[in-house]
């Protein structure tokens, strides 16, 4: 699996599916700035001829850390199969602008990540998920706690 | 078909319950809500809960009352049918939804305060709160004066209600055993739980002059800044202004970034604080206040050009402060906090700054 990836999602016990989501940045190193063009694409394979329900894509940030876990959604696609695409090309592409904030931060107890995320739907209802962490905005990580002032 | 598991793993080491048995288990309770909601307005409205209908009968002289007794009671049921109802219709518009496809839907995160409450976003600046609250006050010599974060307030404001209503029911109380002495009877017990009651808020009164005459002796201290929202990379003038009496044996001025966490530990929602980063900006020794006049003084506070942003989501926060302590001659050390508010840089400067940074790990020229 790529550095920065992780899949994830409910799988049958019958399934003979192994998805695996390439996503390829055209930006090798992941770095981006704020309001910078952000080129895709994305292959799915090892789908063992498992029929697809849909498909989507998203760029998103989210929070990690000690806090419960928050979530904005600056570009969302959803392929429906009743559009006839899934079938004979279970890849795509996509090229969108980045939004000024939130910066990819690494903080002590607050992170702020931005991704890729491909998410495919099965005809059985499973889901399977892919996650691509890219960074935006090239802020220093903090570094240890300090004593409080007050 | 497969149940869905009870517990997924989350990011990191820790395990969550499963979101359909969650949303599963919220429906049943907002379906319950619902339920008791049916029942207890049928209740009411066939009469069966002793509470029937009034017939419009002029003569009828409990009419009017028993009228306002059914709407009262058709309260509850109301409640609970909007509750639960509003609960249903938010769960079933989610159900077989993405996280992604949800959050798409509903737009741009909510953000949170200072204070906790709900916060505005700056326009085109998602994620960053905006800093309305903190340039509606313009200063004296600089643009704006920068508002007061001071935990010693809310404790000043805390310590006087806990003295006042204490001492409200110690008045009270001492009627009531004043009254039965001048009846010539003595309640021991009574004057017992006076005294010790007298004592404490003999005790809430003083705690409170003494922080009254702490707060007000070292005199109000004021920052002003020369613009807002402030960004990465960028210099601005500060005007320090400490009022008071005598002389502090230093004044010292850092920046400082914080993070706050909240997250829900069993039924407690508990938010979680960090300082990440602190830079000494000046320190002033033997700094003298006279009588009716006050300290002033210029200084130039930088913002590191890699600096965070302010950020703030529902669960999440990045800020930025000024903190000023004092240490008075004759008095405790103070420390005043006043809040900023970062905006991220100029995306052409951020996009020069990291082609700079790549030219130079590959060790080319720019």
């Amino acid at each position: 699996m790529p550095q920065g990836s992780i899949a994830g999602g409910s799988q049958g016990s019958g399934s003979t599916a192994m998805p695996r989501v390439m996503v390829h940045f055209d930006r090798p190193g992941r770095d981006y700035a704020p309001r910078q063009q952000l080129a895709v694409r994305h292959d799915i394979e090892g789908l063992g001829g498992e029929p697809l329900r849909a498909v989507e894509r998203s760029v998103l940030w989210y929070t990690e850390g000690k806090g419960e876990e928050d979530l904005g959604v600056h570009w969302f696609e959803r392929i429906d199969e009743t559009e006839g695409l899934l079938a004979v090309s279970p890849w795509g592409e996509f090229t969108i602008r980045l939004p000024m904030s939130p910066l990819s931060y690494e903080g002590l107890i607050v992170k702020v990540r931005w991704c890729v995320r491909v998410r495919i739907f099965f005809a059985d209802n499973r889901d399977f998920v892919s996650e691509h962490v890219f960074d935006v905005g090239g802020i220093s990580p903090a570094r240890a706690p300090l004593e409080r002032l007050e | 078909m497969k149940l869905p598991r009870l517990f997924g793993k989350k990011r990191g080491h820790r395990r969550t319950g499963s979101e359909a048995w969650g949303s599963f288990a919220e429906g049943l309770f907002y379906s319950a809500l619902v339920a008791a909601g049916l029942l207890f307005g049928g209740t009411v409205l066939t009469g069966a809960a002793g509470v029937g209908w009034p017939r419009l009968d002029a003569n009828d002289s409990g009419a009017g009352r028993n009228w306002w007794l059914a709407i009262l009671l058709l309260l509850i049921p109301g409640a609970l049918l909007a509750f639960g109802g509003s609960g249903l219709v938010r769960i079933l518009s989610g159900w077989g939804k993405s996280q992604e496809r949800r959050a798409a839907g509903s737009g741009s995160v909510s953000l949170r305060g200072a204070m906790g409450h709900a916060a505005e976003e700056a326009p085109g600046h998602p994620g960053v709160p905006t800093c309305d609250d903190l340039v509606n006050s313009p200063g004296t010599i600089l643009r704006y004066r920068l508002p007061i974060e001071s935990p010693e307030s809310w404790t000043l404001l805390g310590l006087g209600l806990f003295a006042a209503l204490w001492n409200a029911v110690v008045v009270v109380l001492a009627v009531g055993a004043g009254a039965d002495l001048l009846r010539g009877r003595t309640d021991w017990l009574l004057l017992a739980l006076l005294a010790g009651f007298v004592a404490i808020g003999i005790g809430g009164v003083v705690l409170f002059i003494r922080m009254l005459v702490l707060t007000t002796a070292v005199g109000p201290t004021q920052v002003e800044i020369s613009d807002h929202p402030l960004v990465p990379g960028g210099s601005y003038d500060m005007l320090i202004g400490q009022g008071g009496t005598g002389s502090l044996r230093s004044l010292e001025l850092y920046l400082e970034l914080e993070e706050f966490a909240t997250f829900r530990q069993g039924t407690d929602t508990r938010t979680d604080r960090a300082v990440v980063w602190r830079e000494g900006v000046k320190t002033w020794t033997d700094v003298p206040i006279a009588a009716g006049g006050r300290f002033e003084t210029h200084v130039t506070l930088s913002i590191p050009p890699s600096a965070m942003h302010s950020f703030a989501s529902e669960h999440n926060a990045v800020k930025w402060r000024v903190v000023v302590i004092g240490r008075p001659d004759r008095w405790p050390a103070f420390v005043r906090v006043f809040p900023l508010v970062i905006f991220p840089a100029d995306a052409t400067a951020v996009a020069d700054a990291a082609f700079d940074q790549e030219t130079l790990a590959a060790g080319g020229t720019a």
